[in-house]
């Protein structure tokens, strides 16, 4: 029988042991103390995943959004069968990820985040093979699929080279051929794109699209928003270990459609010219980010009411040498969600 | 036209496990081990001149203290029962290198997985997880083995070492040897990849083989209470068995104390390996340290 949902977490909570540094206790400090070796402080625990509840349909694909340690790889990992929760449930394809850990690896195909999950000192092919036994695909249709993923993924004729002769973007594509050997119902993609060049990366999601249209669930992470919202059929947001916000791209982007969305190059920028900002009726929230090159900056601001707020804005930021270097009102986009639900950009 | 495997609806996996499956899959780790291993080319180096360096030291040292015309050998021939001092020192030094090569190949394996970045991409497939650190040990009893005979002929080449053996008395230590000189890897193993450093750990373990089991001297030179510890090494009983079958001929009835205590010896260290894995790897998949170097 079909499962309802390919996966299915409910209140699902991860807690790391981790040992509290001394200094951040907030005990007075010492003005001349040596550390002491044999002292240990008790250890504390960290939430990193804290009650994320979701279900995906089969034949979705299902964005987790969020900066980098929000939480998205430990959710992974506990559906994947490397990390068990704390507490909580989760099944993939119907089965329970810790007690059926056995099936839920049979029925899926992860892509974890970095590209050294493959053996830089075997070839293409050689990499292709030693998992296919390991997925216990019988050898006859493991050649078959195998010919077939590498003519996929254009590596064929490369395909009898070692590993570490290859490009970033085909170390991936092997690592995803090893994900889809098994033709796994159910894909999980963990930052499937870090680190590829822009090509690449496009070309990586035309692929996620046609394995959609094959039937395959996918559940992707990611803290590129374009990516997500290009892809997703649903976004959840995921923000320190719990998901704020859950559903498809348009209509998280209406969520703010109230709002009016500026954005501002400021040339020669201070931090309290920020703060003045921020202290302004109109400013629902800012966000600032350095640009790189001679102190510009780049503000984001959301707005009930731009018309209103423009002439002080710019009197604000135009005073003292510093100016506004280029202005525009802008479509919200998935970062400025997240920017309504944290109050801070997901690159932070 | 053949329909390709893609054209089939992604509603069921092509991953199914049975028993020859799982063999196939502990084949190809097998495979994957002797892959790595051929593609580093300098381990030629290593099989050629460390079988001969560590034991060359004492060897040097025990020609010295028999003095220059060889009298001190009368002493030697009473304390350890032999005057091939030379086949003395290779068993025992053997041994050694046995165990530490062990220590350092088997007790690493799944630490150099973890630092490769691989451990995780294997541990996400249907196959026993213990197939990965049992699949390590074959490649490892063939490179001993050329270690071993590559040992043996650079000894008699150099240094003119010649054996008074029973072929199937040797055999039969190397057989009863492999159960927990392994079963003690595997248990390192776990202690590596829980503890994610190993190095004072491998250091104490070789310090103890070669205090305690004689790999170069008798047991009878060493306080009682030494000797009484050393009895529960493994690596002692296969020195003394080792030594009895090379050097003196021994029969395997001679030997068949020593080799039932291996026996057992290797059944402990073995289901202790299993069970320290286990332990492991339930505590790494809590703790989410399996990808973590």
């Amino acid at each position: 029988m079909t499962p309802t949902y390919a996966i299915e977490a409910d209140n699902l909570i991860k807690k790391f042991p981790s040992r509290q540094q001394p200094d951040k206790t907030g005990a007075p400090k010492k003005k001349f103390s040596l550390p002491n070796p044999f002292k240990r402080t008790p250890p504390t625990l960290f939430t990193a995943v804290d009650g994320v509840s979701l279900q995906i349909h089969p034949g979705e694909i299902f964005g987790l959004l969020g900066p980098n340690g929000a939480g998205k790889s430990t959710t992974i990992r506990m559906l994947c069968t490397l990390l068990e929760p704390t507490s909580g449930v989760a099944r993939v394809n119907g089965y329970d990820t810790v007690r059926n850990a056995n099936l839920v690896r049979q029925n899926l195909g992860t892509v974890l985040a970095g590209e050294r999950s493959i053996y830089w000192k075997l070839t293409g092919r050689e990499n292709l093979e030693y998992f296919a036994a390991l997925y216990h695909i019988p050898p006859a249709i493991a050649r078959k699929r195998i010919d077939e993923l590498l003519e996929r993924m254009e590596i064929t004729a490369r395909a009898n080279e070692l590993v570490e002769r290859y490009s970033t973007g085909m170390r991936q594509r092997i690592a995803i051929s090893r994900a889809l050997l098994a033709r796994p119902p159910i894909l999980l993609l963990d930052e499937p794109t870090l680190g590829l060049d822009p090509q690449a990366a496009r070309n990586l999601r035309e692929l996620i699209l046609s394995l959609k249209t094959e039937g395959h669930t996918i559940l992707l992470t990611t803290h590129y928003m374009e990516e997500a919202d290009q892809l997703s059929d649903r976004i959840g947001i995921i923000d320190q270990g719990k998901i704020i916000a859950l559903d498809t791209p348009a209509v998280l982007k209406n969520r703010i459609n109230q709002q009016d969305v500026l954005r501002l190059e400021v040339a020669g920028w201070k931090p309290e010219i920020g703060e003045k900002i921020q202290s302004m009726p109109e400013v629902g929230s800012l966000v600032t980010r350095y640009m790189g090159s001679e102190s510009l900056w780049e503000l984001t601001l959301h707005t009930p009411n731009s018309r209103a707020l423009l002439p002080k804005l710019i009197e604000q930021v135009n005073f003292n040498g510093t100016h506004v270097a280029n202005l525009n009102v802008v479509k919200p986009s998935l970062e400025d969600v997240f920017i309504q639900l944290t109050g801070k950009a997901l690159r932070d | 036209m053949e329909p390709t495997l893609s054209a089939v609806p992604a509603s069921q996996s092509l991953s199914h496990t049975t028993l020859g499956a799982e063999l196939r899959a502990f084949r190809m780790v097998v495979w994957r081990e002797w892959a790595h291993f051929i593609r580093y080319p300098s381990w030629i180096f290593a099989l050629l001149i460390w079988p001969i360096i560590f034991p060359s030291t004492y060897i040097l040292s025990a020609r010295a203290l028999s003095g220059p015309d060889g009298s001190g050998l009368g002493r030697f021939l009473q304390t350890a029962g032999t005057e091939n001092f030379l086949g003395y020192i290779v068993i025992g030094t053997l041994v050694w290198m046995w165990q530490n090569t062990i220590l350092w190949n088997v007790g690493f394996a799944l630490r150099g997985e973890q630092m490769r970045g691989t451990l995780e991409s294997n541990w996400l497939s249907p196959t026993w997880r213990f197939s990965f650190l049992l699949g390590v040990s074959p490649v490892q009893v063939i490179i001993m083995l050329v270690f071993i005979v590559v040992s043996i002929l650079e000894f008699s080449l150099f240094f003119g070492l010649r054996f008074n053996a029973n072929l199937l008395s040797l055999l039969l230590v190397v057989l009863a040897s492999l159960p927990s000189l392994y079963g003690i890897g595997f248990v390192f193993a776990s202690l590596v990849i829980a503890a994610r450093e190993a190095g004072t750990l491998v250091q104490l373990v070789r310090g103890l083989v070669m205090i305690f089991c004689g790999i170069t001297y008798p047991l009878s030179v060493m306080p009682i209470w030494m000797q009484s510890f050393a009895e529960w090494l493994p690596p002692t009983l296969i020195i003394r068995a080792g030594r009895a079958a090379a050097l003196t001929a021994a029969p395997p009835a001679a030997l068949q104390g020593d080799l039932l205590k291996l026996l057992l010896f290797g059944a402990f260290w073995l289901i202790t390996g299993y069970l320290a894995f286990s332990f492991m790897e339930r505590r790494a998949s809590r703790r989410g340290t399996v990808g973590q170097f």
